[in-house]
């Protein structure tokens, strides 16, 4: 299980969070403020750090520097957009950068890009009988290969990072297609109709009304 | 064309002017001088040769009655070679005007003798083959004849005199003239220095630079032109830092209240998208439902506290006399449940002309932060005292205090002394920028005495009766 530490003096943003990749399959613990945040990091080993800058105690530049030896990837979090802290969080060796109000996907998608960075996470994502290697770039049915084209593959893997959530067709098109959503398009129900025939998912990838589409498995 | 040079050539047109005319009338009035004894010269040896003739013409023998112009024309040859060592120009004419002996050289003309008349000479300047001589005229009378007796004398030398003081006087004015325009370029450029000075620093200031300023380098108009502009160039400075130091607070005050917004919307923007995207079990459906709700509240409030803050500045003043009782009885009623923090109250019954309600606000925010800066357990005082010229209200509180730099900016809005802007105690650190708007409302100031680790004391005074200030501040 990947151990997740989420420091924010926010309750509400921590608890969040929290929710969001425990969905996700992480294990995540969460402190609100420096000191203790410093205490659990010397004593328990986790797999990634979420830090918020602007902390009681000490604040995020000042934990990094404890965090530094332990080589533990973090993503600062923060609410200062500019670039200048962006800049020197990401040269504390900082992995990645968020800035608030964020989108609970893009958290949940940062975090799997780092801890597949640093190997921590397997490149491996199975939904029933289906496994789609990240790395290899291979999508199997019950050991079968399926041919995807590019989109149908950037949907796949979206839909099986998110298995049971509701995705808006606004994300969906925005993250695969890296366009603005135009309402009306019939090009995402297109692709998702071809992806369920060629996965065999008639019955698993059900259409939300008036929402967009959701994996159950 | 540059001051100096103007200063440079009015000068020397000047100096021309007047050592020309001067020079001239110098060289003039000498020559005259000369002249004048040139001709009383002349006049004086006509005089000698008249006396020379007639004695002459006493001593021939009087053969006859009448001198003949034979013996007139002896005389005037002997007369004209006994001069001693110059030869003398003479002419005898007869009664006639008929030239009866002449010495070479002498001018034709006969025009002077009409002139001539019985006593008087006459004399003229005359200028033959560009030479200058002084011509005379004189009756003799001699053995009953009436004689017109010449003389010519050389005055060229005078002349010549004049025309080489003339030539001198040119020579010396020009070199005058060179050395003194050399002395008045240096003296313009040393006076219009301060000028040059002060449009450098003028260029400067344009080009952004506003702290330079002008070197004062005299003491007179231009010296004081100087500290004037320097003076205005402090002002402006001055001016400038206010209008910067707005402008900082007001880019700090918008950096501070997106952030302030971001936090709360990160958590309402999450919890709705998790609502709406998942299926989530009842404790977590209540949980995000109930985030949504809270934080809505937060920004709700800091609105709220946005919208007092500007209204509290346009808002017109409408002091009631009030109790100061009545303040403290609210404040009192508030605290009268807490107990893990000791209000104390201890104040002088008085009269203020306040509006009660903005005034119980501003106590009640200042007792609200002494009680957060306080530890459990510990105290917080709220003083109220007649003073001299108003009633002086204090709350003081034994917390953390706060450092002299933050004393200065804790009053604008979002400012919080604890730089996590922790909202343990649920602040949106605009108190009191708004207990500040109030007050200057009621013509006070809020003064804040603070040392880290010892405690804080804010205290202000609402103006007493005897000041009318207060209705005129009122109203601004």
């Amino acid at each position: 299980m990947i151990q997740i530490l989420i420091v924010d003096d926010e309750k509400p943003i921590c608890d969040l969070i929290d929710m969001n990749l425990s969905e996700a399959g992480y294990h995540c613990r969460s402190v609100q403020d420096g000191l203790s945040a410093i205490d659990l990091i010397e004593k328990e080993n986790f797999d990634l750090i979420l830090l918020d800058i602007m902390l009681p105690g000490a604040d995020g530049f000042d934990i990094m520097e404890y965090i530094k030896p332990l080589k533990v990837p973090v993503i600062f979090i923060t609410a200062k957009s500019d670039v200048h802290d962006k800049v020197r969080g990401l040269k504390l060796g900082a992995e990645d950068y968020l800035v608030k109000p964020f989108d609970v996907l893009e958290l949940v998608a940062r975090v799997e890009v780092v801890l597949r960075r640093f190997h921590k996470t397997d490149h491996i994502l199975t939904a029933g009988d289906v496994m789609v290697d990240l790395e290899a770039l291979k999508v199997t049915k019950s050991g079968r290969p399926i041919v995807l084209t590019n989109k149908e593959y950037g949907l796949l893997v979206l839909f099986m990072q998110n298995k049971n959530v509701a995705l808006f067709k606004e994300t969906l098109y925005e993250k695969v297609w890296k366009d603005e959503y135009i309402a009306d398009s019939r090009t995402l129900e297109l692709h998702v109709q071809r992806l369920r025939r060629k996965m065999g998912w008639e019955k698993n990838l059900v259409a939300v009304y008036k929402v967009g589409y959701r994996l159950e498995i | 064309m540059k001051f100096s040079w103007k200063i440079l050539l009015c000068s020397l047109i000047t100096m021309a002017a007047a050592f020309g005319i001067g020079g001239y009338f110098f060289v003039n009035d000498v020559f005259k001088a000369s002249l004048e004894r040139e001709i009383g010269q002349a006049t004086d040896d006509s005089n000698i040769l008249k006396f020379a003739f007639e004695t002459a013409a006493l001593n021939i023998p009087s053969k006859y009655d009448m001198l003949q112009n034979s013996v007139i024309k002896e005389i005037g040859a002997n007369l004209e070679n006994s001069g001693q060592g110059s030869r003398r120009f003479l002419r005898l004419s007869d009664e006639d005007q008929k030239v009866l002996y002449a010495s070479e050289g002498f001018v034709e003309d006969t025009l002077l003798l009409s002139d001539i008349q019985e006593q008087t000479r006459a004399y003229q300047i005359i200028r033959p083959d560009r030479r200058y001589y002084v011509q005379t005229g004189i009756m003799v009378h001699a053995l009953d004849r009436v004689l017109y007796l010449e003389t010519m004398r050389d005055v060229t030398e005078v002349y010549a005199e004049r025309a080489r003081g003339f030539a001198v006087y040119r020579g010396l004015m020009l070199l005058i003239l060179i050395c003194s325009s050399v002395v008045m370029y240096i003296v313009s450029y040393w006076l219009t220095k301060p000028i040059r000075l002060l449009t450098q620093a003028a260029r400067k200031m344009t080009a952004g630079d506003y702290s330079c300023r002008a070197e004062q380098i005299s003491e007179d108009e231009m010296g004081r032109l100087t500290m004037d502009f320097n003076h205005m160039a402090n002002v402006v400075e001055d001016n400038i830092h206010k209008l910067e130091e707005e402008v900082r607070a007001r880019e700090d005050f918008i950096a501070a209240f997106s952030h302030e917004l971001k936090t709360p919307l990160t958590a309402v923007i999450g919890y709705a998208d998790m609502l709406r995207s998942r299926k989530l079990d009842e404790e977590k459906h209540f949980l995000s439902a109930n985030y949504i709700y809270t934080e809505g509240k937060r920004l709700e409030a800091m609105s709220l506290r946005l919208l007092d803050i500007i209204v509290t500045r346009r808002y017109h003043l409408e002091p009631q006399d009030t109790e100061v009782e009545s303040l403290f009885a609210y404040l009192e009623e508030i605290y009268a449940e807490k107990k893990e923090i000791r209000v104390v109250f201890q104040y002088e019954p008085g009269r203020i002309q306040v509006e009660a309600n903005l005034l119980k606000s501003v106590l009640l925010n200042l007792t609200v932060n002494a009680c957060k800066a306080s530890e459990a357990g510990g105290m917080v005082e709220v003083f109220g005292r007649n003073e001299e010229d108003g009633y002086c209200f204090a709350v003081k509180d034994y917390g953390t205090g706060i450092s002299p730099e933050e004393c200065r900016k804790i009053t604008e809005a979002f400012y919080m002394v604890d730089k996590s802007r922790s909202r343990s105690h649920n602040g949106a650190g605009l108190g009191l920028a708004l207990c500040v708007e109030i007050l200057k409302l009621h013509g006070s100031e809020l003064v804040i005495e603070s040392t880290p680790g010892v405690g804080s004391c804010f205290h202000f005074q609402i103006p007493g009766k005897g000041t009318d200030s207060r209705e005129t501040k009122g109203e601004t």
